[in-house]
């Protein structure tokens, strides 16, 4: 509330502040603190687990206890029952035996089936408590499953040094071989040439060779004369006489 | 006799001031809510009941239709609390009274019936033809389905009203056959007492059922309607 004071002076006091009062109420808003105090009953308290003892399911247990000293709780109550009968402040009536019916009917569903209902309802519990533990539990187990991942994760990076063994070697082999692949094509280009150079140099020789062939045997050819080639067929022919005798005789023996 | 006999019916008052009201609003008082997920017994055995309830009840209506669920779950519990406390001995059932039925039944049946005439008037008025009647019956059937349709609320109203009220009555009466059984002719008074018992195990089932059968027809007009 002061500060709504602060607010209405300040707009009397400053006329162009008076827009400012439209956000007034907003600010009075904002500037109000909620839940600055201590608060009360941190943790909560647990609820009792089990209720009051109660005698037959309507008189507590302590009402008992307050009258032992005194007097005893079933000789006063035989006693006002008795009182109440017989003065007829109760009448039975019609409706009493509809009540007795009633509650037999009532007390004899409890006694079968309370101890059924009280199971299932306390199994209904158990239920949504095995719900929420199952939930925990599963956290928890998903986060030892990501530990267990990050240790041997960490393990492994303390092997990774193989790794880069193993590659740095494949690289080096790769290297070399691309090397020795190099070198071999180059040896076989100089080759290539040097072959190249050394056929041109046979082939030359040769035709040489068969030049000068050539030309000898054309000079003698050229040289040999008319009569020479006659002596010479001549004497080749009385040649051939002889041996065609010489051969003849041979063959009959 | 016959003073007593309709003595349960008349709407208590204490000191001339109605204390059905405060009849009508003790049901409430035995359902406690809590704040805790995991309860004592009573608040988990009912709300478990209330959940199968409600699911059984309102599966079959569409999104519209669902926003009745907390009036029809409201309903089906107020009407079997108070059909169960009416058994106790010497306790008055508001359902008993026709004004509280009538109140319950109509603003219930209205509703379910204006809003299916507002928002789809055709399938509202399709309610008054059932399918496939021949052609010289439509008029006279038109105005049976409208009387039907209109005696719903009081069919609704009187249901309830008349058989928690026969119900009560059939109790006093073999209670008091009992009573005047146990002067003329003692020993054959248990047979009349398991008459009784009979019939209170089968009044505990009326009063269940009553209050299903009731939310059970205000949710059929709602499907109809919706």
């Amino acid at each position: 509330m002061l500060s709504r004071v602060v607010l209405s002076a300040a707009a009397t006091a400053a006329p162009s502040l008076k827009n400012a009062a439209f956000l007034g109420p907003g600010v009075l808003q904002a500037t109000r603190t909620f839940h600055t105090g201590q608060p009360h009953l941190v943790p909560v308290p647990p609820l009792p687990e089990y209720g009051g003892k109660v005698r037959y399911g309507l008189i507590p247990e302590e009402f008992f206890q307050f009258l032992y000293p005194k007097t005893g709780p079933y000789v006063l109550g035989t006693g006002l029952i008795l009182y109440a009968l017989s003065k007829e402040i109760y009448v039975i009536s019609a409706e009493t035996f509809t009540a007795l019916s009633v509650l037999g009917v009532m007390v004899y569903g409890i006694k079968k089936y309370g101890p059924f209902v009280a199971d299932f309802a306390d199994k209904l519990n158990e239920q949504k408590l095995a719900q929420l533990e199952e939930a925990k539990q599963a956290s928890i187990q998903h986060i030892q499953n990501a530990i267990d991942t990050e240790k041997s994760q960490q393990a492994l990076v303390q092997k990774r040094h193989y790794l880069f063994d193993v590659q740095r070697n494949n690289i080096a082999m790769a290297l070399e071989v691309t090397y020795r692949e190099r070198l071999y094509r180059v040896y076989k280009e100089v080759k290539n040439r040097l072959d190249y150079h050394i056929s041109v140099q046979n082939m030359m020789r040769r035709k040489e060779q068969e030049h000068m062939i050539n030309w000898v045997e054309k000079h003698v050819v050229q040289s040999i004369s008319t009569q020479q080639e006659k002596e010479t067929i001549a004497k080749c022919i009385a040649d051939l006489k002889l041996l065609a005798k010489k051969a003849q005789a041979q063959p009959v023996m | 006799m016959n003073e007593n006999l309709f003595a349960s019916f008349i709407a208590p008052t204490i000191l001339g001031l109605p204390a059905a009201v405060l009849i009508i609003l003790l049901p409430p008082l035995l359902i406690p809510t809590s704040k805790y997920l995991i309860n004592n017994r009573l608040i988990t055995t009912q709300q478990w009941l209330i959940k199968l309830t409600s699911k059984q009840m309102m599966t079959m209506h569409n999104t519209k239709g669902r926003t009745w669920s907390l009036m029809l779950v409201s309903l089906i519990i107020f009407i079997a609390t108070t059909n169960l406390l009416g058994l106790l001995p010497y306790s008055f059932t508001p359902t008993t009274q026709l004004s509280m039925n009538l109140a319950m039944a109509i603003p219930l049946w209205a509703g379910a019936v204006i809003m299916g005439f507002r928002s789809k008037i055709k399938n509202a008025l399709a309610h008054f033809l059932p399918q496939g009647t021949p052609t010289p019956l439509i008029p006279m059937l038109v105005i049976i389905e409208t009387i039907s349709l209109l005696i719903q609320p009081m069919a609704l109203a009187v249901r309830l009203t008349a058989n928690i009220t026969a119900g009560h009555l059939l109790m006093h009466l073999i209670g008091s056959a009992t009573l005047a059984m146990s002067t003329i002719n003692l020993p054959s008074t248990p047979i009349i007492f398991t008459i009784l018992i009979l019939l209170t195990i089968l009044e505990i089932a009326v009063a269940l059922i009553q209050a299903y059968v009731f939310t059970l027809l205000v949710s059929l007009y709602l499907h109809d309607n919706t």
